[in-house]
């Protein structure tokens, strides 16, 4: 490398004058011994990862020579290696300004230039990085800490980052992890203080294990004594518990067992058991709809049944009725005709003639018998209706005066068939109900008497007895 | 036992892409050699004002 004058620029030989301005530069070319010395040191420093060792050299290599193009490319190499890219970039781009020519500079920031998502990408970690600080000043160190933990997904050697992080560790009482994010910092910068601090200070808290050691240098060994996994970027370590109630700790597995058991058999077992049950229900419901859907069929088929046997019912009842009015018919036919034959025979045999015509009541088959009957009928009757009428009212009278009002009502109604003119035969029709104690024909048979022979002393007594049947209702 | 607060003020926001251009134009440039030739330049300023005295 060669060395040129303070003053005039030229090129300097191994003496302490400038062969071209004549210039002391004893003096100066110590200051250029030192800063190569600085930047031997730091060039030691750098090989070892002591990069704040490194840093603090070249910079002091800088302040005596700030020529020294290969200190101050080092100095941006190793800002950029712990993360300050930016830092990085400022100091190669003035080295490329103190030295346009033949510059190592070049090749560094050609390989950030070519590499635009490596650029973007440091850009983002760095931004990053600001946000979680400023999440650290406003009290949000929980989103600091998620923030940190981005940051170093992102860019591994972020060594500030590192450092944020293990302070927040050590700020929650995160000792481990504390310690680890100090000694993944002291492992990308062996030199650095403020992780070694806080090493330290995540030491000093944590508590010795069993065996005298610290749980954090457990951690680190192999021991088999605790079990180690990592979760993301964070590595968790969990000791394993050699403690006198492992027996209880067995108890208390069996129980645990027996209850997942059970929660096994309710939540797999028994959800098979009731949907198979249900469709076993399901099926036989299906099964029993089916039966009634049938049956419901049948009871219709039963209801047209009844309905048809009721009909037919009902027709034969029309005819046993019809076949019982031929039978009166012809018994009142036969009656009459016997009737005709006594009269024929013995035209004074009163009481065989109303034993023969005992039975007949001609309105009752009026509508069934034909004309020639009745004219027959008619024509007897106005032979001996008066003398069959005569004998009844007489019997009638007779039981009545005797009060023998059931025998008096059959003659007195019977008379009062056969000839309808006599006035007292109705009234004591009447009498012989009212006094027999009913008093509905009482009422009608004076309501005749009343109306078929008005003007009459039995139409007068009949008022009377009407109103005294009335009165005892009232 | 450390400061939490104390020690968060030792952490400076890093520089983003965006501000390089004035760090560059902002950094103070001056070595031991700048120093030494304003020290002679300074001396030979006074050196001349004292030959006028």
């Amino acid at each position: 490398m060669t060395m040129k004058c303070f003053r005039c620029g030229a090129v300097l030989d191994k003496g302490n004058i400038c062969p071209a301005c004549g210039a002391d530069v004893s003096t100066y070319k110590k200051i250029i011994s030192f800063s190569n010395k600085f930047y031997n040191d730091a060039l030691e420093k750098a090989n070892v990862r002591d990069m704040t060792g490194a840093i603090n050299s070249l910079r002091e290599s800088l302040k005596l020579d700030k020529n020294n193009i290969d200190a101050r490319n080092l100095l941006g190499l190793i800002y950029f290696e712990t993360g300050e890219a930016v830092a990085a970039l400022s100091e190669w781009v003035i080295s490329k300004n103190l030295k346009a020519e033949d510059n190592l500079a070049d090749y560094y920031m050609d390989m950030v230039r070519n590499s635009p998502a490596q650029l973007d990408n440091i850009n983002q970690t760095i931004k990053k990085f600001n946000i979680a600080l400023n999440y650290c000043h406003q009290d949000g160190l929980d989103l600091a800490v998620i923030q940190l933990k981005k940051v170093l997904s992102l860019n591994p050697g972020f060594i500030k980052a590192h450092l944020l992080l293990a302070l927040l560790y050590l700020n929650s009482g995160n000792w481990d992890r504390a310690k680890i994010e100090c000694q993944k910092a002291l492992k990308l910068d062996s030199g650095n203080v403020m992780a070694k601090r806080y090493l330290k200070e995540a030491d000093s808290m944590l508590l010795p294990g069993e065996s005298g050691k610290l749980v954090s240098d457990i951690a680190s060994s192999d021991s088999e004594d605790v079990i180690r996994y990592n979760s993301g970027n964070e590595m968790i370590i969990q000791p394993v518990k050699k403690s006198p109630l492992t027996k209880t700790t067995s108890i208390w597995g069996i129980v645990l067992g027996a209850i997942l058991g059970v929660a096994a058999a309710c939540f797999l077992i028994l959800p098979q058991r009731i949907q198979s049950i249900n469709s076993t229900n399901q099926s036989k419901i299906a099964q029993i709809s089916e039966e009634s859907d049938s049956k419901s069929a049948q009871i219709n088929d039963y209801e047209q049944q009844i309905k048809s046997l009721q009909s037919q019912i009902a027709d034969l009842e029309s005819r046993v009725t019809d076949y019982e009015g031929v039978d009166s018919t012809s018994a009142a036919m036969n009656s009459l005709m016997n009737a005709t034959n006594i009269y024929l025979t013995d035209s004074s045999d009163i009481d065989g003639m109303a034993a023969a015509l005992e039975k007949l009541d001609l309105n009752v088959i009026s509508d069934d018998v034909s004309t020639e009957f009745t004219t027959l009928y008619d024509t007897l009757m106005s032979l001996v209706g008066t003398k069959l009428a005569t004998s009844y009212y007489n019997t009638g009278y007779d039981a009545y005066k005797a009060e023998d009002y059931e025998t008096a009502i059959a003659n007195l109604a019977k008379a009062y068939q056969y000839d309808n003119s006599n006035v007292n035969t109705l009234y004591y029709l009447g009498n012989s109900y009212y006094q027999s104690g009913d008093l509905d024909n009482a009422k009608t048979t004076y309501d005749a008497v009343i109306t078929n022979f008005p003007d009459t002393q039995s139409a007068s007594s009949a008022q009377t007895k009407l109103a005294e049947i009335n009165n005892s209702g009232n | 036992m450390i400061n939490f607060e104390e020690e968060l003020k030792k952490f400076r926001p890093s520089l983003e892409i965006e501000d390089a251009e004035d760090i560059i134009y902002n950094q103070d440039l001056d070595d031991m050699s700048d120093v030494l030739i304003k020290l002679l330049k300074n001396a030979k300023a006074d050196g001349q004002d004292n030959q006028k005295r």
